[in-house]
């Protein structure tokens, strides 16, 4: 900031004086008396001076009126300041030699007066001050113009200010800074809160240094918000270094203070002084939370998203009208049959947007949640879902629940019940058949209310499911006193469960928790077999995700009611005959060993991230001879044991099957072939407790073939390749290893 | 000129000097302008049609300023016809304004000096 002009210096502790008087004696005289402590305006006529008045009044702090102009009498004038909220605050001192006047300006509101002939040039400054002190007392009353702790100004101040900079340097570009600590109540929190002040007032002090090289103003409110408004300026870095220089020497090294800077830079100053800092702190906040990025700044693509927003909030009413907003359908199924049933249907909404095409929901309804717009579209979705559960009963003949969102916001609403009572009689549905998903925040932000809404809405029969559990909030020990039905597991937090190094446990602690409070799971998100499988074999009872289907249109969506109505009276009469949890897992699993059967393995290999894969094949050596000479019993208990052994070897994020008699494979995922060591240290545990036998099983060993999916001059696929390696090391060695 | 004259003229130099912060200079030059200001042919003009409302508007203006330099030979006179033509008092002001022609032509000649 070191760069700008000189004469760029608003003269900050100077008051602003407007002078409306058209007789040149009178204006010198008064010049001369004033001008030595005060900003002097001169008006010299009663249209001139308004249109000073309405430009300049947040700068202004008395107008000193004559009477008598050439064009309006200055009893319009000062009517005029005093009818409009605006101006009215400021003081006026009436000069007059017309004793008559006098009474009549007290009624309208002026505060003093000054007689003409003037009085002595002490006499006009102690009056002049008295008048703008005991009116700057009164505003003080609400505000004051600087910030107690850090001497910058207050926000309305610095607002006030800030115009000011713009109406005397028209043609300068300007930028907006906010600047903010990184994690400011942290510090309070830890070291207290004269600690936390003496921070601030130590940027205060470097910020209010700099701004004055380059002729800006500085403000603070809200604990750590410091804003900065200055002639434009190329590069902040070392702005901010000097700012953060100061913080660090204290001897706090392993706690730094950080902070974040956000530029919105050569302002449009059509905005709002108050827009231009709310873009600014956009800015700020793109950094927040980074290590390496430390300046923010607004950009064309902020501009573009802030545009977009407003265009939504603006096309939103039309958009309800003219029913844009389109419902899809995702459908929920019931994993826990052998095969998954549709439970039920979870209700999205889509805006198709008649100049911007779809409209990510992503977009909009976080826009809508924050500015309560998201109330009237929840109650278009309930309606139009419950007309389709309505319509799909008529024509199908079958009952299939629609879950709705309910946002916090609808929570808070008294006439919820009501609403949503009446769109389930109007439909001619059961309360039972629109279920509500709250999201879990909802419970801990005003758990008080939520939980009693959410009572009654159970004891009318709604069922109600906690969404997106697991989104950062939770609560372990809320489960045991929420009113809820079922636990819907965030989509995010079931992916990142799979996600790189798969860590499934918290899942299915969670699983089990909820289990042991008799709540359902439902998951969402779920993309992959795989993903189904583990949650399914974990306890989760309703899954849904891109792995069914993706949202459909209703149309689209009754292809699956269809398929229901097939297999539903099938499902039933079997479910009688075996318990309902062993079906899928039979069918996945191999009856023998417990590991995972042909069809598992078609899915697995299917779904294994084929980039960084090691794909095992082990046949137990001798395995027919064995079978002929000692028996089925006896194989059948050697295939078990070999399974066990490769079980205890091998990581959880492995996946074992057996295809066929004595044939393992082995999907070692996220490895390449730089760790083969790691493969073989496996394979020799392996082979060493084989080797080591058991009472009642002599020792045996294995033959492996191993090819990893950047092997070179590959041949066929992965398989085909490791089941080659196999073979040529078993035409050489009978026995062992060996990688393709 | 200087301020001798103007105390010579009947000017109450130490008053008017004093609103002036004792600046010569700017007193003079504030004095200077006063035999040219437009309100005394708006004055004279306004009293010869009748036309009280503009002539109280002149009269008016020319108090302030004669008023705030302490130049009582037209101040004087200027305060007594602002006060009649305030009441808009159907009057002969024929003796008033030449009073003031005259002051105004004597302080107009000792500016010219």
């Amino acid at each position: 900031m070191q760069e700008n002009q000189t004469a760029f210096r608003p003269s900050r502790d100077r008051r602003r004086i407007l002078l409306i008087e058209d007789e040149y004696v009178n204006q010198e005289i008064l010049k001369m008396f004033l001008e030595d402590s005060y900003d002097l305006v001169v008006a010299g006529t009663g249209t001139e001076a308004l249109n000073i008045i309405r430009s300049q009044y947040e700068m202004l702090s008395l107008i000193l009126l004559d009477l008598n102009l050439p064009d309006l009498s200055g009893l319009d004038i000062l009517r005029q300041v005093k009818a409009d909220s605006r101006t009215a605050r400021l003081p006026v001192i009436v000069a007059t030699s017309d004793g008559d006047a006098e009474v009549e300006c007290l009624t309208l509101g002026a505060i003093d007066f000054i007689s003409k002939p003037y009085p002595r040039q002490e006499v006009v400054l102690a009056r002049v001050l008295r008048t703008i002190e005991l009116s700057e007392d009164r505003d003080t009353l609400s505000l004051t113009e600087r910030d107690h702790l850090t001497g910058l100004y207050n926000k309305e101040f610095f607002n006030r200010y800030a115009a000011q900079l713009d109406i005397h340097h028209r043609d300068c570009p300007m930028d907006a800074i906010v600047l903010n600590v990184n994690q400011f109540h942290m510090i309070n929190d830890r070291y207290g809160k004269v600690y936390g002040d003496e921070v601030l007032r130590l940027i205060a002090e470097k910020i209010l240094e700099l701004v004055e090289q380059s002729g800006g103003i500085a403000g603070r409110s809200e604990a750590d918000n410091f804003w900065i408004y200055c002639p434009q300026c190329a590069d902040y870095g070392a702005t901010l270094e000097a700012v953060q220089g100061d913080l660090n020497g204290d001897g706090q090294s392993e706690n730094r203070i950080r902070l974040r800077m956000g530029v919105y830079s050569n302002v449009d100053k059509e905005l709002d002084i108050e827009r231009r800092f709310d873009r600014a702190k956009l800015a700020a906040d793109t950094v927040k939370g980074s290590v390496t990025r430390v300046i923010g700044r607004y950009d064309d693509s902020m501009h573009e998203a802030e545009l977009l927003a407003e265009q939504l909030i603006e096309d939103f009413p039309a958009a309800i009208r003219e029913r844009q907003f389109q419902v899809y359908y995702q459908p929920k199924f019931d994993v826990r049959p052998n095969e998954p049933i549709l439970n039920s249907a979870e209700a999205l909404v889509r805006w198709r947007h008649p100049t911007l095409g779809m409209v990510n929901p992503g977009v909009f309804i976080s826009l809508f949640e924050n500015n309560g717009l998201i109330s009237t579209l929840d109650q278009y979705v309930w309606s139009e879902a419950a007309a389709q559960i309505r319509q799909w009963k008529d024509r199908f003949g079958v009952t299939l629940p629609v879950s709705v969102n309910v946002s916090r916001v609808d929570m808070l609403d008294p006439g919820l019940i009501e609403k949503l009572q009446e769109i389930v009689t109007r439909n001619g549905l059961t309360t039972r058949e629109l279920l509500l998903e709250v999201t879990e925040s909802a419970y801990t932000e005003d758990a008080e209310q939520i939980i009693e809404t959410v009572t009654q809405l159970r004891k009318l029969g709604f069922r109600i499911e906690m969404d997106d559990f697991g989104s950062g909030y939770s609560s372990l020990n809320m489960l045991s006193s929420l009113p809820i039905d079922a636990l819907k597991l965030d989509m995010q937090f079931v992916r990142n469960a799979f996600r790189e190094r798969k860590d499934t446990r918290l899942l299915e602690v969670m699983i089990l928790l909820a289990e042991s409070f008799e709540l359902p799971t439902i998951a969402e998100g779920v993309e992959t077999a795989e993903q189904m499988f583990t949650l399914k074999m974990m306890g989760c009872a309703i899954i849904q995700g891109y792995y069914f289907s993706r949202p459909l249109p209703a149309e689209a969506f009754e292809a699956f009611i269809a398929e229901r109505k097939e297999i539903e009276p099938h499902t039933e009469a079997k479910s009688g005959l075996t318990r309902k949890d062993n079906y899928t897992y039979n069918a996945l699993h191999d009856s023998l060993t417990g590991l995972y059967n042909n069809s598992a393995f078609e899915i697995l290999f299917h779904d294994a991230d084929q980039e960084h894969i090691a794909v095992l094949i082990a046949d137990i050596d001798d395995y027919p001879n064995l079978r002929k000479s000692r028996g089925r019993v006896y194989a059948d208990n050697l295939v078990r044991r070999v399974a066990e052994v490769l079980r205890s070897s091998f990581r959880s994020v492995d996946h074992i099957c057996r295809l066929k008699e004595d044939e393992f494979v082995v999907i070692m995922s996220r490895i390449t072939s730089s760790q083969k060591e790691l493969v073989f240290s496996k394979i020799e545990s392996v082979t060493q407790a084989l080797w080591e036998g058991t009472d009642e099983l002599m020792p045996v060993t294995l033959s492996v073939g191993i090819a990893f999916s950047d092997r070179e001059h590959p041949d066929g696929d992965i398989f085909q390749d490791a089941d080659k390696a196999l073979w040529r090391m078993r035409e050489i060695w009978h026995s062992g290893y060996a990688v393709y | 000129m200087t301020v001798n004259d103007l105390k010579t003229y009947g000017a109450d130099t130490e008053e008017g000097l004093r609103r002036c912060m004792n600046n010569e200079s700017f007193y003079l030059r504030l004095v200077k302008m006063i035999p040219g200001d437009a309100s005394f042919p708006k004055l004279y003009d306004a009293v010869d049609k009748g036309d009280l409302d503009a002539a109280f508007e002149a009269a008016h203006a020319l108090k302030g300023s004669a008023g705030n330099l302490s130049l009582t030979p037209i101040f004087a006179p200027i305060s007594e016809i602002t006060e009649l033509l305030r009441a808009r008092t159907q009057t002969d002001y024929s003796a008033l304004i030449n009073q003031i022609r005259e002051a105004r032509d004597e302080l107009a000649h000792i500016c010219e000096e």
